[in-house]
């Protein structure tokens, strides 16, 4: 073996508490990057799924300027035509004004967000059927599933009441309908329609005097990763129609950008504390180097140059970096695996998306691999510096 | 050769025009009271330190004029030393410590060999798989005897070798390296206090005050030392 990466374990390892310090400053860089990732990386991408699975699909298909007046069937069977696609469903949404009578009490509630449906294809393209937790998912004209936050606010209602329900037309006339509540849906997190009401939407097409108009069309891939290509096959085959597709990403962007911001602040602090962590390996190395001031001086006095000492001290750096990035990536990893298999969820509600971003992870890993030789430059130039007939003097 | 460390008021002279020369094969002593300079002349020649003036010239090299790299690969190729605590390295083996210095070199080709051999010579054929830290302090200075010796160098320079060793193990020290330098021809200079431990050598060299005179050093000094 090269003697001088031999001398740089050997002094490293017989000071194991230098090495065990210096190892452990690496690992709780790393540590903090993959916990906040599995985080704040976790929540983002669950926010992500939900939106997507409850609201906007892989692909969201509204018009530019005005309703989508293509028949629902022509459609959605384009999409499912295309082998990516899981299946497509119809959405419109207004806002609607309710009341219902609660121990004699009326209570109203005005512009509560309401969704119309098409029960059989909603529940193939969407999951928020899934987060009905009382009752079931809208399956009738008259039926209507509301979010456990309207329920609340109309003071309790439950599966079986009776809700009058107000949209305005596109005419401006007040259409009301009486509903039967079929279930309440709340979802953790609360990106599904908590604070929404969900209906079938021929009825509520009849209330908005809108018959055969749609507002979007939710697409659901079986692989997400097509959602372009996808989106651009549409647009080209509609070339005469105001469609406006848009993936997730984009259709989301608006929520999202915010949450990325957040997340590149929380990264900027894990690397920050990466920093931390090569100044704890400057000092620990600077302790090593102290501590060496006579071997540096032998190895001089019997021949070693200052770039051989050099090497010496920045072997050590690489082997803190190695040991400390393998241990500190197992321990990332080992916390994702934790958290992946335990459904960790955020604030006990929402269950975070976890995901081993193997890209992040090396990338981690090697910088913080290159950080410990970096902060092994500065003692190792300091060894160097060390005349040999003053280091033979701490004898 | 000239040495004086610091300046103005502070200014001390060292080594004050010392001259000395040194044949192949020879045993040199360099005897002096503590403070005469012998440690700061053993520098000098070891390259570990630059006179302030003069020149020393090791096999026909003049090596005041060698930068940094080049004194180092000098003092690899043409110097021995050994240490007044044998100064091993306690975190390799006794072999690994003599072989140190060759592969500190680059000359590996039978670098084991010529170190197993030199350990045998020295008494530690049994010894070289130990840890530096696990042997006796005169096992240690036979160790860095064999260190000294890996390399062939032109000349062994030893810093008060027996100084931290009981007078049996000095003894037996002293005639290790009279031993060796009659069997490989080797130069050794030798600073010492324990002048009578060496018996006949070649040449006595005494410094006084920073001066160098070839001889004895008279009994009266001999006390202070």
């Amino acid at each position: 073996m090269e003697y001088r990466l031999r001398l740089a374990k050997r002094m490293l390892f017989n000071k194991k508490g230098s090495l065990i310090g210096a190892v452990l400053a690496v690992t709780i860089g790393i540590l903090v990057i993959h916990v906040n990732f599995v985080i704040f990386q976790g929540l983002f991408d669950a926010i992500v799924r939900d939106i997507s699975d409850y609201r906007n699909g892989d692909i969201l298909v509204t018009d530019e300027a005005d309703y989508i007046d293509k028949s629902d069937l022509s459609i959605v069977s384009w999409f499912e035509r295309i082998p990516y696609v899981e299946a497509a469903t119809p959405r419109l949404s207004s806002t609607a004004e309710m009341n219902m009578t609660k121990n004699g009490k009326l209570i109203e509630e005005t512009r509560i967000p309401i969704v119309g449906i098409d029960p059989f294809r909603d529940v193939r393209a969407s999951t928020v059927h899934e987060t009905v937790s009382e009752g079931s998912y809208v399956f009738s004209r008259n039926s209507i599933v509301l979010g456990s936050n309207v329920a609340r606010d109309l003071g309790g209602a439950q599966v079986g009441d009776s809700v009058k329900v107000l949209v305005v037309d596109r005419w401006g006339e007040d259409q009301i309908r009486r509903f039967t509540v079929s279930g309440i849906a709340q979802s953790p997190g609360g990106q599904g329609f908590d604070y929404t009401a969900v209906i079938h939407i021929d009825t509520l097409r009849d209330m908005m005097n809108r018959q055969g108009d749609t507002g979007s069309f939710m697409v659901k891939l079986n692989d997400p990763t097509k959602a372009f290509e996808v989106k651009e096959f549409f647009l080209r085959s509609f070339p005469n129609d105001d469609f406006l597709a848009e993936t997730i990403e984009e259709s989301a962007e608006e929520q999202l950008a915010g949450f990325r911001s957040g997340i590149a602040m929380i990264n900027m602090i894990g690397y920050f504390g990466m920093m931390s962590s090569a100044f704890a390996i400057v000092t620990i190395q600077m302790m090593l180097v102290n501590g060496k001031t006579r071997e540096i001086g032998v190895m001089r006095s019997i021949g070693a140059k200052r770039k051989d000492i050099l090497i010496i001290f920045i072997f050590q750096g690489m082997i803190i970096g190695a040991i400390g990035a393998g241990v500190g990536t197992a321990a990332g990893l080992g916390y994702t695996f934790y958290a992946k298999e335990t459904k960790m969820s955020f604030n006990n509600s929402l269950p975070l998306e976890v995901t081993y971003n193997w890209e992040k992870i090396i990338q981690t890993a090697l910088t913080s691999f290159v950080l410990a030789i970096i902060a092994s430059l500065y003692p190792s130039y300091r060894a160097t510096k060390l005349l040999p007939v003053e280091a033979m003097r701490t004898v | 050769m000239t040495k004086i460390y610091g300046e103005g008021e502070n200014k001390v002279k060292a080594l004050d025009n010392a001259t000395l020369s040194v044949e192949q094969g020879e045993i040199v002593l360099i005897v002096g009271s503590s403070g005469s300079g012998k440690s700061t002349l053993l520098n000098m020649i070891g390259l570990l330190d630059r006179p302030t003036k003069g020149k020393i010239f090791i096999d026909g090299v003049d090596t005041t004029t060698l930068d940094d790299d080049k004194i180092s690969s000098f003092r690899n190729k043409k110097l021995g030393f050994i240490f007044q605590f044998s100064n091993l390295l306690t975190d390799l083996t006794v072999l690994e410590n003599v072989l140190l210095p060759r592969q500190i070199g680059g000359t590996n080709d039978t670098a084991e060999k010529d170190a197993k051999d030199l350990l045998k010579a020295v008494g530690l054929g049994d010894q070289m798989y130990k840890r530096a830290n696990k042997i006796s302090g005169g096992q240690a200075q036979r160790a860095a005897i064999a260190r000294g010796l890996i390399n062939k160098p032109s000349i062994v320079l030893a810093d008060e070798p027996t100084g931290n060793l009981d007078s049996v193990t000095s003894e037996t020290i002293v005639q290790l390296m009279k031993s060796m330098a009659k069997k490989l021809n080797q130069t050794f200079v030798i600073v010492t206090h324990d002048r009578q431990h060496f018996g006949d050598v070649d040449k006595v060299i005494t410094i006084k005050d920073g001066k160098a005179f070839e001889g004895d050093m008279p009994p009266e000094m001999e006390v202070v030392a």
